[in-house]
């Protein structure tokens, strides 16, 4: 209903704006359901988490297991990706894991080397622990086997027996390292999966077989007693699990400055929040840009049909049917039919007054002129597109002033 | 409701706080109660109901040339009121600048005016008008559109009145009023002179040479009040594309060009749209029929309908007592010979003089003359039959008596006015 005042419209009454959104009420409750159900579901479901090792990992790679006995047992398990987010309060009731130490860079290791509570490594240990006190190097195991403890650690006699696997540990002799370090579990070429020793006051513990310690294996032969022991020797545990593109340095103490220290950053403090800010004015702009001033106008246009349409149709059916004759009669005829207006022939005076005419204008023989006007029809493509050639220069000729 | 740049604006300023703070729900709560602000000022908006609004489009615009619609905002409230108001037209009106500002005062008003340069010839009826009235802080406003009925009548082009001049020149030579002595061989006898070299000597009227004993010729004026009836086909063949344009548009330049023609050369022309009904009707004396004409065939669009060529003939029957020129602008193919136009142009031929006008497709010409491969031969192979059959229905039409013009779409409307001024040439009307 449109109001008119004084010859002008206005726009109608808000009761039946009021109306229309009635109307489209039960629209607007049914999008506000579909809203509401893909919140919740986005909310409580979260995507599996397939990443080896890692203590939320449900896959037979993962280890939440073990994570979850120690939690369990009244151990706080924390889980970092960054060396820089450790900040580790008191070390001296924390064992820092570090699953696959060899990919951490110089000053991540020396920044390790620095910590002073008790470290455990987890898979193939590289550079880390030497620089930690711990005299072995990397062995490949190429064929899995079970090993018994060979040595005096309290762990590995309550573990009884574990299976080596994938990587092993070999002692060497390091002037710098004072204690020879202990090692457990060794198959017969020498390859150890475990091995501890004391250093600076602290116990360094390397696992280099961790598929032990995964969900697949943890309750197989004497994996679980040597995880648990090993790892909840400390009421916390940070677990580190290496991102790759993690160059920061390992923190200690609650504090920002250090956390800053250890990632090292470029960008004014504040910049993140300042971009998240922006980001949400992108959502204005899109409010602002998004409101349409007034519908688009309907117009009603005709269809597009050219008129040639139907002789390309036809076209292509006497291509497809290879129609040589028709096509080239239609050819012939409208030739002759030229050719008969230039030379003044008329149209029902037969195709022998044409043939004479054209050799008359042209001086071509007779017969040559009917065989191409009135001859076969040919039998290839190559041939009709010959012919049509020779009916053109022959066209050509009698047009010839 | 619609928000401004302004809020936008306001919203990014957010960054300094939330970098400030170093706190996302900084940002958040500034975003938030930006919102709330922008909800707070449309809320605080005057009514769109306070601004009136009235079109006042043209009466009918030429395709081509470019018009204005008005439209009048007033203030109907007590509020001061600002913010814009939107114009909106089909796409086809090109209606480019629909968008106004409007800053208006308690009772005042204010003419907008649309520049409209139509693409498409047509009743065109124009859409919402869309009102945005911004709230005190200019950061959101109230939006609203709501229908003002309007419609403007985008007429033919008639762009074939440039080649109007030319056959008028050629009229008044017929006419005897050129200082070109020709006399035209028209049927109705003027009066006696004097011979004078030039003349034809055909013309000498023996008679009165032999009383008077100077040699007197007979002159000739062109026929006049000849009636001529133009019938354009907006059945199925006229919606077809020829070079971009329906054939129907071809033929409705023919016709505007020959009703023109005619009513300068004294003719009385009466026309009619046609398929299977009558779909426009124009008939006025002297040249007014050119206007009329353009106004009435305007909204003609192309049905899709096989005409009614026997009911064509009743109607003319009816409507047409003396011997015409009856002019068909119609498609000459094998589908229109099957619908019955040769039986109509034997029955109209029988009382009246039949030009037949069809628009040729210069595509065809195009697809007939290709030699690249096999494929164009089989075009040219279907381009030759067409034509072909063509020809052979314009054989059957021209032994019926009637005249046939074929012509591409840009030579129809000056083909057809030539072939009148020939016929009136050789008094033929």
């Amino acid at each position: 209903m449109t109001a008119v005042t004084e010859g002008f419209t206005t726009a109608p009454r808000a009761a039946s704006a009021r109306a229309a959104a009635r109307r489209g009420r039960w629209g607007i409750v049914v999008i506000v359901l579909i809203a509401v159900l893909v919140a919740v579901v986005v909310a409580t479901t979260r995507a599996p988490d397939s990443t080896p090792m890692s203590t939320t990992g449900t896959t037979p790679a993962g280890a939440r297991a073990v994570a979850q006995v120690l939690r369990d047992q009244g151990v706080d398990v924390r889980q970092v990706a960054w060396l820089a987010d450790a900040r580790i309060a008191s070390p001296e009731t924390t064992t820092l894991v570090l699953v696959d130490p060899s990919t951490l860079g110089p000053a991540q290791v020396a920044s390790i080397a620095r910590y002073p509570g008790d470290v455990v490594l987890l898979g193939s240990v590289g550079s880390v622990a030497p620089a930690l006190g711990l005299a072995v190097e990397d062995v490949p195991v190429p064929v899995a086997g079970l090993a018994r403890p060979a040595c005096a650690d309290p762990d590995a006699q309550a573990a009884g027996q574990v299976r080596v696997q994938g990587w092993g540990l070999r002692a060497v002799d390091d002037a710098a390292v004072d204690d020879a370090p202990l090692t457990c579990f060794a198959l017969a070429d020498g390859a150890a999966a475990f091995a501890r020793a004391e250093a600076d006051g602290r116990t360094v513990t390397a696992i280099a077989s961790a598929d032990l310690v995964t969900n697949g294996e943890l309750d197989q032969l004497g994996h679980a007693a040597l995880a648990l022991r090993t790892l909840g020797r400390h009421p916390q545990v940070v677990w580190y699990l290496g991102d790759i593109f993690d160059d920061t340095t390992l923190t200690t103490g609650d504090s920002g400055a250090a956390a800053i220290e250890a990632r090292p950053d470029f960008l004014p403090p504040g910049t993140g929040s300042a971009l998240y800010a922006l980001a949400l004015a992108v959502g204005v702009v899109a409010l602002w840009r998004g409101r349409r001033f007034g519908a688009l106008v309907r117009e009603p246009l005709p269809v597009v049909v050219r008129a040639s349409e139907a002789t390309r149709g036809r076209a292509r059916l006497y291509r497809s049917i290879g129609a040589r004759g028709r096509a080239t009669a239609a050819l012939r005829g409208t030739a002759a039919l030229r050719m008969g207006r230039r030379l003044g022939v008329a149209r029902g005076s037969g195709r022998d007054a044409l043939v004479a005419a054209i050799h008359r204008a042209t001086g071509r023989p007779a017969g040559e002129v009917a065989a191409l006007l009135y001859g076969p029809v040919p039998p290839t493509d190559a041939q009709m597109m010959t012919l049509v050639a020779q009916i053109d220069a022959l066209e050509k000729e009698v047009h010839r002033p | 409701m619609y928000l401004t740049g302004w809020t936008a604006l306001l919203a990014a300023l957010g960054a300094v706080p939330a970098a400030a703070l170093e706190s996302r729900a900084a940002a958040w709560l500034w975003v938030l109660g930006t919102l709330a602000l922008a909800g707070l000022d449309a809320w605080m908006a005057p009514s769109v109901r306070s601004l009136g609004v009235r079109r006042e489009p043209p009466e009918s615009v030429r395709l081509g040339e470019s018009a204005a619609s008005t439209l009048v905002a007033a203030n109907l409230g007590r509020r001061t009121l600002r913010g814009a108001v939107r114009d909106a037209w089909p796409p086809s009106v090109g209606a480019t600048q629909a968008r106004h500002p409007v800053a208006l005062g308690p009772g005042e008003s204010v003419r907008l005016r649309t520049a409209l340069r139509p693409t498409r010839r047509g009743d065109l009826t124009a859409g919402a008008v869309t009102v945005r009235l911004a709230g005190p802080l200019r950061l959101a406003g109230r939006q609203r559109s709501f229908a003002v009925p309007a419609r403007v009548r985008v007429l033919p082009e008639f762009a074939s009145r440039r080649h109007l001049p030319a056959r008028l020149a050629r009229l008044r030579e017929l006419d005897g009023r050129s200082s070109v002595l020709l006399k035209g061989a028209g049927s109705e006898f003027d009066s006696m002179r004097e011979y004078v070299p030039g003349d034809d000597v055909r013309t000498i009227d023996w008679r009165s040479t032999a009383r008077r004993g100077d040699v007197i010729v007979r002159t000739y004026r062109p026929e006049r009040d000849r009636r001529i009836v133009v019938v354009v086909d907006t059945s199925r063949l006229s919606a077809t594309r020829v070079a971009d344009a329906p054939r129907l548009d071809a033929s409705i330049e023919a016709a505007l060009l020959l009703s023109a023609l005619a009513a300068h050369a004294g003719d009385r022309v009466q026309a009619t749209a046609w398929d299977r009904v009558e779909r426009a009707r124009a008939a006025a004396p002297g040249t007014r029929i050119v206007h009329q004409l353009a106004d009435a065939v305007a909204a003609v669009e192309p049905s899709l309908l096989e005409p009614d060529w026997p009911g064509l003939v009743r109607l003319l029957q009816g409507r047409v007592s003396q011997r015409s020129l009856v002019v068909l602008l119609t498609t000459v193919d094998t589908g229109a010979a099957d619908s019955g136009l040769i039986d109509a142009v034997g029955a109209l031929a029988a009382r009246h003089l039949v030009l037949v006008a069809s628009v040729e497709d210069p595509e065809l010409a195009s697809l007939e003359r290709g030699r690249a491969d096999a494929d164009a031969h089989y075009e040219a192979g279907a381009a030759a039959r067409a034509s072909l059959e063509r020809e052979a229905v314009a054989g059957m039409l021209r032994r019926l008596g009637a005249e046939v013009v074929l012509a591409g779409p840009d030579e129809l409307a000056p083909a057809v006015a030539d072939r009148y001024l020939a016929l009136k040439t050789a008094g033929r009307l």
